[in-house]
């Protein structure tokens, strides 16, 4: 990103500092079912949770195992379950332009541009119109996609178009950033260079992110946390402290180390569970 | 190792914005050129063989040249008929029938259509009978509508919106249903009102159903316009064609049946347009 682009984005916030002592989120006993063929299945069971302003937690399991269900009840998206979804000691009871999310699929509208396309998620933005060009500005440049703001999404490669949701998602400068398998979809080279931009922008931005993924390294990398969910029904099997320091290196002996525990619980909880062959990676 | 080739794709797109661009449009400017030309000489093939045929057929007289008029007879009615401005009366009113019947059915249609789209409820509601009276070809209604409605232009307009209406309704419906999901909850997390909704994701994303619609709209409004003038007018296109059969007149017939192929043709190229317009995104650039 360049220095005018960061500028800009600093000036649009000038308590950033104060910002950043926000966007805690608190999931207390949430359960979840879904009705296939008139027999309610469990998708979640009993989860509770709580994430520090600014963490970055990472949600791991297999499929099937509610962690993109979870996600979407955080967002608001939906609001069938039992139990609370609290952020900043307000309740979820609908979307908010505190969360922003970024889908597996990059969703963007087919017929806007990529300027149009981060432009739409300012629409209802409490700010002038000037505010908002300017906001929009920053945030292509804050995904490293200048000169192709007037690209279609048609005309970007996959991970161009997943940069341009990132921004989207994160123009409403919101406190928490939700992210739901944001590159499974992406090549392996596409993929690494993404999540090493990931992990800057949360640096920089000091946002809390949430990001559901069933990529082990994906998790190790960029996660504070990596909280193990297991399937049938949907639980926290178990929460692993990341403590390596930042920026941090894919080869670094600890996350390594780590990454193997974290297998190996996937594995074990994938044994309990005869339908499900450890290390499955297939997609949700 | 990753980052050095997208950089390299990154300038190569930077570079070609900066300078080849215009090169660039250029080249294929020319290649939809070609591209078209081929099409034109493909859609040529049909008259060209079928022109021939005509003429040595009337000439040899293969058919009664009451039954089949020589080609340039019939470019010799025409040639009257618009001398006479005989042509231009009928054609006129034709144009104005089809363009009002078909403005109030595809208005009408384009509401109905957008509310059973947008309401599970409305749909539920409306739908049955909006088939039962779907299933009901426009010219059926025609009995019906003239003792209802006498036989004059408010009947054309009538049979004529029914046409035009159906298939507007049907295809908005189905068009906005349809817009995705995903769509639809990006929208959801930016707060967009219904109305923000609407105008956002809803409609741009059901524009190429609807014009699907509009132009079926249009080809139905054509063909009621011309059964409706066959079985109750005394001036326009439809009236042409009866008159010219019972006067055994096959060349104001084929000027008719031509005229009626030019301005449907040419009135599908128009709405094409519009949704090409509407749909730029889909072809600007590469």
């Amino acid at each position: 990103m360049s220095r005018a682009a960061e500028r800009a984005i600093r000036a649009e916030t000038p308590n950033a500092d104060q910002a950043a002592a926000r966007g805690r989120l608190e999931v207390r006993g949430v359960s979840k079912a879904f009705t296939v063929n008139g027999a309610p299945i469990a998708a979640l069971n009993d989860v509770s949770l709580t994430v520090r302003p600014g963490e970055f937690v990472a949600l791991l399991g297999p499929s099937g195992c509610g962690k993109s269900t979870l996600l979407r009840l955080i967002a608001g998206l939906d609001r069938d379950y039992k139990g609370s979804i609290v952020q900043d000691g307000e309740a979820v009871t609908g979307t908010s332009l505190e969360r922003g999310i970024v889908f597996q699929e990059p969703r963007l509208f087919p017929w806007a541009t990529v300027r149009q396309n981060i432009a739409l998620g300012l629409k209802n933005a409490p700010i002038s119109e000037a505010d908002k060009r300017a906001a929009v500005a920053a945030h292509i440049a804050l995904v490293g996609l200048d000169g192709f703001a007037e690209a279609y999404p048609h005309q970007l490669s996959g991970g161009m178009a997943q940069r341009a949701a990132i921004a989207r998602g994160l123009v409403n400068r919101p406190r928490l950033l939700l992210l739901d398998e944001p590159f499974g979809a992406l090549d392996a080279l596409t993929r690494a260079r993404l999540q090493t931009e990931l992990q800057r922008i949360w640096a920089h931005e000091k946002i809390t992110m949430i990001l559901v993924t069933h990529d082990v390294d994906e998790a190790v990398f960029l996660g504070d946390r990596v909280v193990v969910l297991a399937p049938r029904p949907g639980r926290i099997s178990r929460i692993f402290d990341v403590p390596a320091a930042r920026p941090r290196a894919r080869s670094d002996d600890d996350l390594v180390r780590l990454r193997n525990e974290v297998l190996r619980t996937l594995e074990h909880d994938g044994a309990a569970d005869p339908q499900l062959s450890p290390g499955s990676r297939s997609d949700a | 190792m990753s980052d050095a080739i997208l950089e390299t794709a990154l300038s190569t797109r930077r570079a070609f914005a900066a300078r080849g661009w215009r090169e660039w449009s250029g080249t294929m400017m020319l290649l939809a050129l070609i591209t078209r030309a081929k099409a034109t000489a493909w859609l040529l093939i049909f008259p060209a063989v079928t022109l021939p045929i005509w003429i040595i057929g009337s000439e040899r007289g293969w058919l009664a040249e009451q039954i089949l008029p020589r080609p340039a007879d019939v470019l010799h009615t025409l040639n009257e008929m618009l001398a006479s401005g005989e042509l231009a009366q009928h054609v006129g009113i034709s144009l104005l029938r089809v363009l009002l019947g078909f403005a109030v059915g595809a208005g009408a249609g384009l509401a109905l259509g957008a509310a059973m789209g947008l309401s599970r409820r409305v749909d539920d509601h409306v739908r049955p009978l909006f088939t039962a009276i779907a299933q009901v070809p426009a010219l059926a209604w025609i009995p019906l509508a003239m003792l209802l409605l006498g036989i004059g232009e408010t009947l054309k307009i009538v049979v004529i919106a029914k046409a035009a209406f159906v298939p507007v309704a049907m295809n908005t419906s189905a068009g906005i249903a349809n817009v995705p999901r995903a769509l639809v909850e990006v929208g959801e997390t930016f707060r967009f009102s219904p109305l923000q909704m609407l105008r956002h994701v809803v409609l741009p994303g059901a524009v190429p159903p609807i014009f699907t619609g509009l132009r079926y709209g249009l080809t139905h409004a054509w063909i009621a316009l011309v059964s409706v003038e066959l079985l109750a007018s005394s001036e326009g296109l439809g009236y042409l064609l009866v008159w010219g059969r019972q006067m055994f007149w096959l060349d104001t017939v084929l000027v008719a049946m031509i005229v009626i192929g030019i301005i449907g043709f040419a009135s599908d190229k128009l709405l094409a347009a519009v949704e090409a317009r509407l749909q730029r995104w889909r072809t600007d650039g590469v």
